[in-house]
């Protein structure tokens, strides 16, 4: 459908997605899997710019859509990576595609990590479950523009080993010696040789530096909640901590109306918020 | 004592062991009625019957399970109490019910047809044999018979059938029997004729749900079949095969169940006549199970039950 | 402009049906009980003496669309390949909207600052709102529920319409508001207008004074956010709500929608219809976490995006026309002036304890 390959197809008509074809998929877990996807030429992959945190719609035609982060950074453009957690309608059809399949592209929406305000500061990921996907383009980002930040720390946690995804880098995060990387699971498991105990309190452990740092935190409702308490007691204040918000979401271009809280439309003005822009939003997440 | 003033005695009695008592009140003009929730004591004041108050308040009971809900009610509102007595979807002991004679409700869509647009009323007397309206600066006298509700003119049941304190003293049915002859009318007309009054009808459908979410016995709500993607029966396309298979649905539902209090079709705000589907199986479940829904807290609705051997079945006679 | 014109109430139809032969025309009919928008065709009916139960909303923002279709086909080179294309569906027709009043053609002003944005252009709505003309006509008479003059409206109100009638006694005075509709002019039908153009402008003047003093509003953008997490308030006003969607649907100015797929075997249809905020679907999450699980959290975002949100972000404009549809067609008359003007006088009960 794409005619001028430099052109966004979002710019004519924001709801007509381009079509991309899976060339890999990975099953992380029992309920995530991770779809490569590259959109219709090779010259339309190079010019598909997006930041760290921008989202897009993935379509099965005949099911619908659904927003999910694209969690490759732009500085590795082979493909677009989407990770997807089965919870809906859409989802369950996602997990039954495999490669070579089409898939219905919308992207990129919303904004995305400050990452140019985040630049000569350390950096502090705290990922849970799906949560971790979105830190995932960031971090890659960042570790793709090492010199330009300090310190980086991953605190990513999960209910299980079985439970952890992106299992195929994560020997190479713990590797690394330019960054500091903590896996932690909810209960005890068999060969499990990392933390064992919730994400805050890892987190408490862990004690990272509030001075010059930014957190940057996504997961579920529940976890969210106890890790900005954590955050707090160790000095970090609501304009250093950076998340990620989910929606429903229909049309992702501010139009259809339901995704707002407040005066904020989550597809446009989001999905990123610092802790002090939500402050300031009504509380309906 | 009028009926109010009794109504009102009772209410404020009742009020404080009561996290609510769901009544009428004026509306936002001398024509609307609008349900009125008594909380304190001074709520009670507001609080209006007769002719104008056309919503059952039946209406909002499983929406306030676990709550101790006081409900005024007419007769008909009474039985949607009874009908979801029976369904075990409300537990009794949290509901007072209070009564009163009812002489019947105004049609506001026959009002209309009688005197045009009611946008423009400013004053309603209501006497019980007249209805005297202001409209637009002119005075207008209209029969009270000529604007009932035609649940109203057929009403066997005026008086709450169930009730925990009573205003009033009982008044006497309108009718005693419900000879269906609106339905036997309609389907009187030729298979076509019937086709194209639904197709007509249900092309200005909005799809707003107003009449599944007025309805008293409809307790899906949030979970309806209307917006499912499973089952994904329906598509959102608006068109009439959609619309009018919801109606389907809706009135196959409620067969049986249906009280036939009205609020589906007074709550089309496009005024579709769509009682009328509920109407025919009402007559069919009367013909087949002689059951009428919402009368007896102690009877089976016949969907509900199974019987090796129905009465009025001929298995295997066809 | 062009100066104003008249026609006659005899030569209403003819013009109607010369209008009729160019370009599809919507004019209001009695259909059963309601009085809807339709298709008009020669000599039929038109009722412009009753408001419209439904306003012509669906004119430029039909209750369902296809955005697009869709075909997968199986690649001959690779059977178990399947390619899909897809075939965008814009289909505007010229359209003329006959003898909606003020408030319904205002309506798609509101919708204007959200479907043509600065960043996301709707094409859809955009090619459908170019292509129609509103040939409104002015109310000389408020209904209980009207409040357009409180909303930053009149009943004479020209703003989002092409031609403007007034109703006199023995014709309409039709006067030019933009381009388009002076192009509407040219027919042999119409009288000249100049003279009686005065007394029209007067009776439209009268019809806002007859409303008496129009309510102020403004506050309500503050005070209704300072509410927010008052839900004590909201369970309270929101009580009687049954939470349909009859408000959302027949007010002029809602804008919200679904999106869903529609698959027939190997062909299907992606379905833009309305959508409607009472509903628990609307914010329902995949998780089955629900940001507005109540019908008192959906009432808040409703009256919060018409007379907080949506003025917030777009000059003060309310994001209502004050038709008065949501009061008068509510199954249990909910009634949004009451709402907000409770929410702008709501003390919170720890201000009411000091004050005693």
């Amino acid at each position: 459908m794409t005619e001028n390959p430099k052109q966004s197809p979002l710019t004519a008509n924001p709801y007509l997605p381009e079509i991309g074809t899976i060339i890999e998929t990975i099953q992380e877990t029992h309920n995530i899997k991770t779809f490569r996807i590259v959109l219709g030429s090779e010259e339309r992959m190079q010019n598909f710019h997006y930041e760290p945190g921008q989202v897009g719609q993935l379509s099965v035609f005949g099911i619908g859509e659904s927003t999910f982060v694209i969690n490759s950074p732009p500085t590795r453009k082979e493909y677009l990576q989407f990770s997807v957690m089965r919870a809906g309608e859409v989802t369950t059809k996602l997990h039954s595609l495999s490669k070579g399949d089409r898939i219905g592209v919308r992207a990129p929406l919303g904004n995305h990590f400050p990452y140019e305000s985040m630049k000569g500061k350390d950096v502090v990921f705290i990922g849970g479950g799906i949560g971790m996907a979105p830190l995932r383009t960031l971090l890659l980002f960042m570790l793709d523009n090492r010199e330009d930040y300090g310190k980086i720390s991953v605190l990513y946690g999960a209910r299980s080993p079985q439970d952890m995804a992106f299992s195929y880098e994560l020997p190479e995060w713990l590797e690394r010696k330019d960054m500091e990387t903590v896996l932690t699971i909810d209960r005890e498991a068999e060969g499990w040789e990392h933390k064992v105990g919730l994400i805050p309190n890892v987190l408490l452990e862990m004690a990272p530096k509030p001075k010059k740092a930014v957190a940057v935190t996504c997961g579920p409702p529940i976890m969210i909640k106890f890790t900005l308490q954590a955050l707090k007691k160790l000095g970090f204040k609501d304009d250093q901590i950076v998340t990620t918000l989910e929606k429903r979401m229909k049309c992702g271009v501010g139009i259809c109306g339901r995704c707002n809280i407040g005066t904020k439309y989550v597809c446009v003005d989001g999905p990123v918020f610092t802790y002090e822009q939500l402050r300031e939003l009504p509380n309906e997440l | 004592m009028t009926i109010l003033t009794q109504l009102k005695e009772q209410i404020a009695a009742q009020l404080p062991k009561l996290d609510m008592v769901i009544g009428w009140e004026r509306g936002y003009d001398a024509l609307h009625a609008t349900p009125l929730f008594i909380r304190a004591a001074e709520d009670v004041e507001r609080l209006q019957i007769g002719p104008l108050a056309v919503h059952n308040t039946a209406t909002y009971l499983t929406g306030l399970k676990n709550k101790k809900v006081g409900l005024v009610v007419k007769g008909c509102d009474s039985r949607a109490v009874i009908q979801l007595q029976q369904e075990g979807l409300i537990n009794r002991e949290n509901v007072v019910v209070f009564g009163f004679p009812c002489d019947g409700v105004v049609d506001l869509t026959k009002l209309r047809r009688e005197v045009g647009d009611l946008g423009r009323v400013t004053e309603v007397d209501a006497s019980p044999t007249e209805l005297r309206l202001n409209l637009d600066g002119q005075e207008r006298n209209v029969a009270l018979a000529d604007v009932l509700a035609d649940k109203c003119t057929r009403c066997r049941f005026p008086n709450a059938l169930v009730h925990d304190h009573f205003a009033g003293t009982p008044r006497e049915a309108h009718a005693v029997d419900d000879d269906y002859a609106d339905v036997l009318a309609f389907e009187s007309q030729p298979l076509e004729a019937r086709f194209e009054h639904w197709q007509q009808e249900m092309s200005r459908c909005i799809r707003c749900y107003a009449c599944r979410n007025a309805c008293p016995m409809c307790v899906c709500r949030d979970h309806c079949v209307a917006q499912s993607r499973d089952p994904h029966w329906m598509t959102q396309d608006d068109a009439v095969r959609e619309k009018w298979l919801f109606q389907v649905i809706h009135a196959m539902h409620l067969a049986g169940r249906c009280v036939e209090c009205g609020e589906c079709q007074r709550a089309c705000p496009v005024d579709i006549p769509i009682l009328a589907l509920k109407r025919k199986l009402n007559k069919e479940i009367k013909e087949v199970f002689n059951h009428d829904a919402g009368v007896d807290p102690n009877a089976i609705p016949p969907l509900l039950s199974f019987q090796v051997e129905e009465e009025n079945i001929n298995e295997r006679g066809w | 402009m062009a100066e104003a014109k008249f026609i006659a109430n005899d030569k209403l139809t003819a013009w109607l049906d010369e209008l009729s032969a160019t370009m599809r025309v919507l004019a209001p009919a009695r259909q059963g009980d309601a009085v809807v928008f339709v298709p008009y065709v020669a000599g039929q009916n038109v009722e412009l003496g009753q408001e419209a139960t439904a306003p012509p909303k669906s004119t430029v923002f039909p209750a369902s669309e296809d955005l697009l279709r869709y075909d997968y086909r199986k690649n001959p080179e690779n059977l178990g390949q399947v390619d899909v294309e897809l075939f965008p569906t814009i289909t505007p027709e010229p359209t003329l909207v006959f003898g909606s009043r003020p408030c319904g053609a205002r309506g798609f002003l509101i919708f204007d600052r959200v479907y043509d944005g600065a960043k996301y252009k709707d094409p859809y709505y955009l090619a459908r709102r170019e292509a129609t003309l509103f040939a409104t006509i002015a109310c000389l008479k408020a209904e209980n529920a009207c409040f357009c003059h409180s909303v930053g409206s009149a009943p004479g109100d020209a703003a989002g319409s092409d031609l403007l009638l007034t109703p006199m006694d023995d014709g309409y005075v039709v006067e030019a508001v933009s381009k388009k509709g002076e192009a509407l002019l040219g027919s042999s039908l119409f009288t000249a207008g100049k003279k009686k153009a005065g007394q029209a402008k007067k009776l439209r003047e009268q019809a806002l004074k007859d409303m008496g003093e129009p309510q102020d509003f403004g506050p309500a953008k503050d005070k209704l956010l300072a509410l927010f997490d008052d839900m004590g308030f909201w369970e309270d006003v929101s009580a009687k709500c049954i939470s349909c969607g009859a408000c959302t649907y027949l007010c002029p100015t809602c804008y919200c929608f679904n999106i869903t797929d529609e698959n027939a075997g190997l062909t299907g249809r992606r379905v833009r219809s309305w959508d409607n905020c009472m509903s628990f679907q609307f914010t329902l999450e995949a998780s089955g976490h629900n940001p507005r699980p109540t019908k008192a959290h959906r009432l808040k975002n409703r009256v919060g995006h018409k007379f907080s949100y949506y003025p917030a972000l777009h000059e003060g404009i309310i994001a209502c026309c004050g038709c008065g549809r949501c009061i008068k067609s509510c199954p249990v008359s909910v009634d949004i002036r009451e709402i907000v003007t409770k929410a702008m006088a709501h003390q919170p009960p720890a201000v009411e304890e000091a004050a005693k």
